[in-house]
C-alpha cells in the first residue's frame, strides 16, 4: 500500500472518530450534511462573529470572509488551518474574554474542523512546491568532504546562505551569485589540487586567532590555567590549538605571539613572537601551542582593576616559563619566556602569560623540497582513495585509468549513477588539462570541474518523461536518497545508500529503518545539529552573543562554548538514543564540563571535557530551558528580558509566535521615583496599557517564572535588591512557579509542541516552507509519535516517510 | 557513533570568529508562522573619506533645495542626483589647533569621525574619541561576523609621511573604538578577501595564467552541463540555471582580466604588498566591491573606506596629474595647480559613484543595499590650502533618505552633529555624539514633504 493510500485511511478511520465523539454525522468525506454545518457555524457565531464582524475587522478578517464549504474546494486552508489552531490551543477567543465555549463545545469543534481539513489532504495528497535546490555552503563543504575523503573546505570560508522560514537550506532562497561562484571556483581549485597532492611547494602563512576575551577591563576569568583544548597535552594550560593541512612534507614555523601584559590585549607585537621549527607529514594535523600547567602558581595574577588611564606597573621582574609546541597533541619542541612581557610603558602582569594568535607556515624552502613534496604526496590517504590506478605509457592507458578514476566520482558527486554524457564531458576537461600539466594534475583539475558543476552544485530531481505539467509522481530512490542523505547529514549519498537506491531497495520499510539508524549512528549526523537545532533554537546567535564584561564578568568565550556544547550534546543525545522529546522541556541530566556545572552552582564536575551528568532534583536545571545556553541568548548583553524568553518559547517550542511589536511600542519605565523597577513590576505597567496586554499576557508569564536566571543563565535569587518572585499566572488563571512550574505548563503543552518541533524539522527536511496542505502530515506524524512515547526518531521517521518527502510535482511549464 | 573529537574543527574556528552571518531575506518575511526573520533590513553605515580636503568653491552648489547646478567636482554624481544631499556649513572646531602647535592634516584626520582634539603626540600615548562607526558598530555590529571593516587604499606604514608632531595613526585611520585604540585599514584586497573569507591566491602571471587555462575547460564543462540539464527543468528552474551560468561567466571575465596581470606590481614611490592593483580605479572597485559583499552577506554592517590617507601624495598621472596630491593641495592660488586639484577630486568623486552605483544594483530585502545603506562622503578639510576645518564637505545618501538636496546650514554647525542624526537614523540609542549641539532637523525636516525613499 503507497503511503498516500496508507494516509487516506488512517484519516477515513480518524474521521469516523471524530464523528463519533463529536456528535456529528457524516455521509461522506467532502460532502457537508447541514446540521455538521450548522453546528460549526453556530460555534464560529457564538464565539468569533463578535470582534471578526466587518464593523471591528478584528485582526483584519471578518467571519464572512470565510466559508467552511471551502476547505473541500482546497481554498481557504491557510485561514482554516490558523482558526483550528487558536480555537483548538485556547488562544481564541481571548481568554479574557468572559463567553468561553465549554471544553466539550472547543474540543468537538476542533475536532470536526480537523477532520474536514485532514480528509481534504487526503483525499488530495499535494508533494508541495519543489524548486532546484542548491547546496548550502555548509551542505557544499560535506558533500566535498565525503567525495575526497578529506576534509579541507570550512563553510564559513564560503558566502553565507540567506535563509527563510528559520533555515538557510531553503531551495527557493538559495541562489547563485558571482561572488558564490568565485568562492566555489577557488575553493574547488585548493581542495582538488591539495587532496591529491599536486599544489606547489610555494610556503604558505595561515594565522589562527585563539578565542580569548575577557580582558577589556583587566577583569574577568582568564581561564588561563585550564587545559584549552583536549588536542593539547593533559597538563597543558591556555594557548589552543588548530587543525591545519599540511600540503605537503616538510620543516614548517609554527610561531605563537604572546599577550603583552598590557590594558589591551590586543597587541601583537614583533618581540612577543616566538617560533620553532617542526617537521610536519603531509595531511591533517592539529598544531597548538600551550604553556605548563602549574598546580601552585609561581606567576602572580594582579586583580587590582585598571582604567585605560592608569597603567600599574610590575613590582618585580619577570621569571621564564616553559612554552611548548604541540603537533598532534604531542610537546614537539619549547621556548623559554618571560612571564610576562616589559615595555617602557606598558609593561603590568594582570594575567598570565597566554598565547594569542598562532601561525604556521611552511614548508620552508628546502634544497630537495620538491622530491620531498613529490614522495610525500604519494602517502595522503585522499589522494590514494582518488587514484584507483596508475595510468600506464600511451594515451589510451591513460584515459583507461582517468576514467576507472572518474566514474566513481561522478557517481558520488553527481549522486547517481554515471552516463557516457557525463563521463565523455568530464574526459574533456581532463585532455584539457593533461595537455598542459602531468597525469596527477589534470586529475585535479577534472575533480576541480566536478566540484563546480551544475549537477553537483544542484539537487536535481527528473521528471518522468510524458508526466503531464503539475502532476504529482514519486521521486526515484536515488533522488530519495540524496534527500534523505541531505536531511541527516547535510551531504551527499554515500555508497551504501546510492547501492541500496539503485537496486530499488533502500525504501524497503525494514532496510529504510536500518539505514536511518546508520545514519543516525554515523558521525555525520553531527550536522543534524548543527545545522537544525543550531537554526531550530537559535543556538547560531550565541556566537554573537557578548554579555556586558562589566555585569557579567564571568562571561568569556570559554563559557559560551561550553554552553552551546551543552545543548548541541543534549539535541544530539535525545535523536541519536531515540529518547523523549519531552526530554527537550523537562530532563533530569545533561551534558556538562567544570566550567559549565560551576557556572550552575554543581559540584562533582571537573576539567574541561563535557560528560553526561544526572542532575539532583534541587538543580533547578534540565530540559532546553534550563541551560544557560537558551537563557543567554535569550537575553540582552546586561539583563534579562522576560518578553524575549516568553517570544522565544512561544516561537520555538510552540510554533505561536506572538505578532510584531508594533510600530510605536512604548519603551519600558525601567524605574519609578527613583528606585529601580523588577522586570515583573515594569511588565505590569506595560501590560495596563491595552494595546500591549493582548500579546503580553501570553509571553510575559513563560518569561517571568524564567527571572530566577540571570543574563548569562546563572541562578540569582534577587535583582535590584529585591527578591524575585517567580509566580506567574497565565491568561487562562492557570497558575506556576519558576521553571518546574513553567515545565509543568509547557507539558501540559506536549501536543502543541511536538507539532511545532515536527513542523521545524519537516521546513528543513524538505528544503521548503509548510503550506497548509502539510498540517494534516504535521499533526499526524506527531500524534504516531505522541503514541509512541513522543520517541525523537518516530518523527524522523514519520517525515522520511511522508508523501511530501517521497513525492515532487512535474515542472508547470 | 564514534566519539566526537574532543575539539572539533568547527568549535575552533568558531572561536576565531569566522562563522558568518545570516542575510535578511524580505520576500520570506512575514510569508510563515515562523518568526526567525528579521522584519526588517538591517541598517548599514558606509563612510567615504576623501583625502586631502576639498576645493569648496568647486564643491558648494551655488543654490540651496533642490535642482541647483551640480559644481564641477560633483558632475559625476548627476545620474545619482536623486539620492544624493550635499551638506555645508559643518565645522569641527576640535580640529583647530586650540593651543596645539602644528599638525593641521594629524588633527583633522583623526577628529573627522570623533568630533574630538587628538592628542598632540607621535609616541603610544595616543588620545582622541570613540569614532562615529564604532558608536554605529557597537550598535548594529553585534551580531555580525565583524563588527565594522575599515578599508583604505594606501598602505598604513609609511615612516616620515605623517604630520609634524602627530602619530601616523592619526592620519592612517578614522576608527577609534575607544580613545586609546585606533583600529588599522587593510588596504590590500587580497587581505581583505581572506579576512572575509579565507583563501590564498596565485599573484605572479605563470600562475594566473596556468588558473586561467584550466578554467576555461571547466567553463567550457560546465556550460556544457548546465545546456544538458536546463532542457528537463521547470521555467523558474531554468532561471535559476541562468543565474549559475551568469555567474560563471562573471568569474570567467575576472579570472581573464586579472590572468596576465603581474599583481607583484613595486611602485618606485611605495611598495606595495602582493595583491594590490597597480591602477587606482582597479584598485578602488575592488575594495569598494569587497566592501559592498561584505555589507550585502552580512558580514558586516558597518565599513569606513579611505580613499587615500589625510596627507596622501599619490599621483593620478592616469587623469594627466603626475603632481603629488597633498603637494596639489597647497596651491597658493596657482590656477593650473586648483584645476589640477579639482581634477583629483572630481576623480576621486568618481570613485563615490562607482559605490553608489555598486549599493543601488545589489538587492536587499525589497529593496536596494543603498536603500539600507547611509552613505557618508567627506574630507576632513575644506579649503586645503588654509587648512580649514570650519568649513566642511559632505555628501549624504542612502539609508531611506531623499536625495537631490542642498542643505547649507549654518555656518559652522558642529559636523558632530551631522553624525549625530545619522546615529540615531541608525538607531542607535545616542544622544549626544563628539561635540554635538544637537541634531539636524534639516535632514529630516524634508522628510515629511517627501516622504522616505
Amino acid at each position: 500500500m503507497g503511503n498516500a493510500a496508507k494516509r487516506a485511511s488512517l484519516y477515513m478511520i480518524l474521521l469516523g472518530l471524530w464523528s463519533g465523539s463529536a456528535g456529528l454525522v457524516f455521509a461522506s468525506p467532502g460532502e457537508m450534511p447541514e446540521d455538521a454545518q450548522a453546528q460549526a457555524d453556530g460555534f464560529l457565531q457564538r464565539y468569533c462573529s463578535r470582534c471578526h464582524n466587518e464593523e471591528r475587522f478584528a485582526g483584519y478578517w471578518a467571519l464572512v470572509d470565510v466559508d467552511l464549504h471551502a476547505i473541500a474546494r482546497g481554498e481557504q486552508l491557510e485561514a482554516w488551518e490558523k482558526i483550528l489552531r487558536m480555537t483548538r490551543d485556547g488562544d481564541m477567543p481571548p481568554p479574557l474574554r468572559k463567553k468561553q465555549p465549554s471544553p466539550d463545545d472547543r474540543a468537538q469543534f476542533a475536532a470536526w474542523l480537523q477532520g474536514q481539513l485532514d480528509g481534504y489532504s487526503a483525499r488530495h495528497p499535494h508533494p508541495g512546491h519543489s524548486a532546484l535546490r542548491r547546496l548550502n555552503r555548509a551542505e557544499y563543504a560535506n558533500a566535498v568532504r565525503d567525495l575526497l575523503g578529506v576534509d579541507l573546505v570550512e563553510a564559513s570560508s564560503l558566502p553565507a546562505d540567506d535563509s527563510g522560514y528559520g533555515f538557510d537550506n531553503i531551495a527557493d532562497v538559495l541562489t547563485v551569485s558571482s561572488t558564490l561562484m568565485d568562492r566555489y571556483f577557488a575553493v574547488a581549485g585548493r581542495v582538488s589540487r591539495l587532496a591529491l597532492g599536486v599544489d606547489p611547494a610555494a610556503p604558505a602563512r595561515t594565522g589562527y586567532q585563539v578565542p580569548k576575551d575577557g580582558s577589556i577591563l583587566n577583569q574577568g576569568v582568564p581561564s588561563f590555567n585550564e587545559r584549552s583544548s583536549g588536542a593539547l597535552p593533559i597538563d597543558s594550560r591556555g594557548g589552543g590549538a588548530f587543525e591545519y593541512y599540511a600540503p605537503h612534507a616538510g620543516y614548517y614555523e609554527l610561531a605563537g605571539f604572546l599577550n603583552a601584559n598590557t590594558n589591551n590585549e590586543v597587541d601583537r607585537l614583533p618581540e612577543n613572537r616566538y617560533a620553532q621549527q617542526i617537521w610536519l607529514d603531509a595531511g591533517p594535523h592539529t598544531l597548538g601551542m600551550s604553556f605548563r600547567r602549574e598546580l601552585g602558581l609561581d606567576e602572580s595574577v594582579q586583580t587590582l582593576r585598571n582604567t585605560t588611564d592608569i597603567v600599574p606597573m610590575p613590582v618585580a621582574s619577570p621569571a621564564l616559563t616553559t612554552l611548548d609546541f604541540v603537533v598532534d597533541g604531542a610537546r614537539v619542541a619549547s621556548a623559554n619566556v618571560p612571564t610576562f612581557h616589559e615595555s617602557p610603558r606598558f609593561a603590568q602582569k594582570n594575567f598570565l602569560r597566554d598565547v594569542l594568535q598562532i601561525e604556521v607556515e611552511g614548508p620552508l624552502p628546502t634544497p630537495d623540497l620538491e622530491a620531498t613534496r613529490a614522495a610525500s604526496a604519494r602517502e595522503l590517504p585522499s589522494r590514494e582513495a582518488i587514484l584507483r590506478c596508475r595510468p600506464g605509457r600511451g594515451a589510451r592507458a591513460e584515459q583507461r585509468c582517468a576514467k576507472r578514476i572518474l566514474r566513481p566520482l561522478l557517481r558520488r558527486a553527481y549522486r547517481r549513477p554515471a552516463t557516457a554524457e557525463d563521463l565523455a564531458s568530464i574526459m574533456k576537461v581532463f585532455t584539457a588539462a593533461r595537455a598542459q600539466s602531468d597525469f596527477d594534475e589534470a586529475i585535479a583539475t577534472a575533480v576541480q570541474a566536478l566540484l563546480v558543476a551544475p549537477r553537483f552544485l544542484f539537487v536535481v530531481e527528473d521528471t518522468p518523461p510524458g508526466l503531464a505539467p503539475g502532476t504529482p509522481h514519486r521521486v526515484t530512490d536515488t533522488e530519495f536518497a540524496t534527500r534523505l542523505a541531505l536531511f541527516l547529514w547535510s551531504s551527499g549519498p554515500d555508497d551504501e545508500l546510492l547501492s541500496l537506491a539503485q537496486r530499488q531497495r533502500l525504501r524497503r520499510p525494514r532496510i529504510l529503518r536500518a539505514q536511518v539508524a546508520r545514519m543516525l549512528d554515523d558521525e555525520r549526523a553531527a550536522a543534524l545539529t548543527e545545522n537544525f537545532a543550531g537554526q531550530w533554537l537559535f543556538l547560531r546567535n550565541l556566537d554573537y552573543h557578548r554579555a556586558d564584561v562589566e555585569a557579567y564578568p564571568d562571561f568569556d568565550v570559554r563559557l559560551r562554548a561550553a554552553m552551546r556544547e551543552e545543548t548541541e550534546r543534549f539535541f544530539a543525545a535525545v535523536v541519536r538514543e531515540d529518547r523523549s522529546l519531552l526530554d527537550f522541556l523537562k530532563a533530569d541530566y545533561s551534558f556538562l564540563n567544570e566550567r559549565l556545572a560551576t557556572h550552575y552552582g554543581l559540584e562533582g564536575v571537573y576539567g574541561p571535557a563535557f560528560r553526561r551528568v544526572a542532575l539532583p532534583a534541587t538543580a533547578q536545571r534540565g530540559g532546553l530551558l534550563g541551560q544557560a545556553s537558551l537563557l543567554t541568548l535569550t537575553s540582552y548583553g546586561n539583563h534579562t528580558s522576560v518578553v524575549r524568553r516568553g517570544q522565544w518559547i512561544l516561537d520555538a517550542l510552540l510554533a505561536a509566535p506572538p505578532p510584531p511589536a508594533p510600530p510605536d511600542v512604548p519603551a519600558l519605565v525601567a524605574e519609578r521615583s527613583g528606585r529601580a523597577l523588577t522586570a515583573r513590576q515594569q511588565l505590569e505597567l506595560h501590560r495596563a496599557k491595552p494595546a500591549c496586554a493582548s500579546c503580553h499576557v501570553k509571553m510575559d508569564p513563560l518569561g517571568l517564572a524564567l527571572e530566577g536566571f540571570d543574563a548569562i543563565g546563572a541562578s540569582r535569587s534577587e535583582f535590584a535588591g529585591q527578591a524575585i518572585d517567580l509566580r506567574a499566572s497565565l491568561p487562562d488563571g492557570t497558575t506556576f512557579e519558576g521553571l518546574p512550574g513553567l515545565q509543568t505548563v509547557l507539558l501540559a503543552r506536549r501536543d502543541q509542541f511536538l507539532r511545532a518541533f515536527t513542523e521545524q524539522l519537516m521546513i528543513y527536511a524538505l528544503g521548503r516552507g509548510i503550506q497548509p496542505q502539510d498540517r494534516p502530515t504535521i499533526r499526524a506524524i506527531a500524534a504516531d509519535a505522541a503514541a509512541d512515547g513522543y520517541r525523537a526518531q518516530q518523527v524522523l521517521l514519520g517525515i522520511i516517510n511522508s508523501y511530501a518527502f517521497n513525492h515532487r510535482r512535474s515542472p508547470e511549464s | 557513533m564514534k566519539r566526537p573529537r574532543p575539539l572539533s574543527r568547527r568549535g575552533v574556528l568558531r572561536g576565531a570568529g569566522v562563522t558568518l552571518a545570516l542575510p535578511w531575506l524580505p520576500s520570506l518575511a512575514g510569508a510563515s508562522t515562523n518568526t526567525h526573520t528579521a522584519p526588517r533590513p538591517p541598517q548599514r553605515l558606509s563612510i567615504f573619506y576623501l583625502p586631502n580636503g576639498m576645493r569648496m568653491d568647486s564643491f558648494r552648489p551655488a543654490r540651496t533645495g533642490t535642482g541647483f547646478e551640480l559644481p564641477p567636482i560633483l558632475q559625476p554624481l548627476a545620474p545619482l542626483r536623486e539620492r544624493i544631499n550635499v551638506v555645508t556649513g559643518l565645522a569641527h572646531a576640535n580640529a583647530q589647533p586650540l593651543g596645539d602647535p602644528g599638525g593641521a592634516h594629524g588633527r583633522s584626520c583623526a577628529s573627522f569621525l570623533t568630533g574630538a582634539h587628538p592628542k598632540p603626540t607621535e609616541g603610544s600615548d595616543l588620545r582622541c574619541g570613540v569614532s562615529m562607526d564604532q558608536v554605529a558598530a557597537a550598535h548594529l555590529g553585534t551580531d555580525t561576523a565583524f563588527d565594522s571593516l575599515q578599508l583604505g587604499i594606501e598602505p598604513s606604514s609609511l615612516l616620515g609621511s605623517c604630520d609634524i608632531g602627530f602619530s601616523c595613526t592619526y592620519t592612517n585611520t578614522l576608527s577609534w573604538r575607544s580613545p586609546t585604540q585606533a583600529l588599522p585599514v587593510m588596504v590590500s584586497p587580497r587581505e581583505v578577501f581572506e579576512r572575509l573569507f579565507g583563501d590564498a591566491a596565485a599573484v605572479d602571471p605563470a600562475s594566473r595564467a596556468r588558473l586561467f587555462d584550466r578554467r576555461r575547460s571547466i567553463l567550457d564543462f560546465v556550460i556544457g552541463d548546465a545546456a544538458r540539464l536546463g532542457g528537463s527543468l521547470a521555467a523558474s528552474d531554468r532561471h535559476k540555471l541562468e543565474e549559475y551560468l551568469t555567474a560563471v561567466r562573471d568569474v570567467e571575465q575576472r579570472v581573464q582580466r586579472l590572468a596576465g596581470q603581474d599583481l607583484r606590481w613595486v611602485s618606485e614611490e611605495i611598495t606595495l604588498p602582493p595583491g594590490i592593483p597597480a591602477d587606482f580605479a582597479t584598485h578602488v572597485a575592488l575594495m569598494i566591491d569587497l566592501q559592498v559583499l561584505a555589507l550585502q552577506t552580512g558580514l558586516t554592517r558597518v565599513a569606513t573606506f579611505m580613499l587615500g590617507r589625510e596627507l596622501s601624495n599619490r599621483a593620478y598621472p592616469e587623469i594627466g596629474v603626475p603632481d603629488a596630491h597633498h603637494s596639489l593641495s597647497h596651491h597658493g592660488g596657482d590656477p593650473t595647480k586648483v584645476a589640477k586639484l579639482v581634477k583629483i577630486s572630481r576623480f576621486h568623486i568618481a570613485q563615490l559613484v562607482y559605490l553608489l552605483r555598486k549599493l543601488q544594483d545589489t538587492r536587499d530585502g525589497e529593496g536596494t543595499l543603498l536603500d539600507s545603506t547611509i552613505v557618508l562622503a567627506g574630507a576632513s578639510l575644506g579649503e586645503p590650502n588654509d587648512h580649514d576645518c570650519m568649513d566642511l564637505p559632505a555628501l549624504v545618501a542612502g539609508g531611506g533618505l531623499p536625495g537631490d538636496r542642498h542643505l547649507a546650514l549654518p555656518r559652522h554647525t558642529p559636523m558632530s552633529n551631522l553624525m549625530l542624526t545619522l546615529l540615531q537614523r541608525l538607531g542607535a540609542p545616542v544622544d549626544t555624539f563628539g561635540d554635538s549641539t544637537g541634531t539636524l532637523q534639516q535632514l529630516d525636516a524634508a522628510e515629511a514633504g517627501r516622504g522616505l525613499a
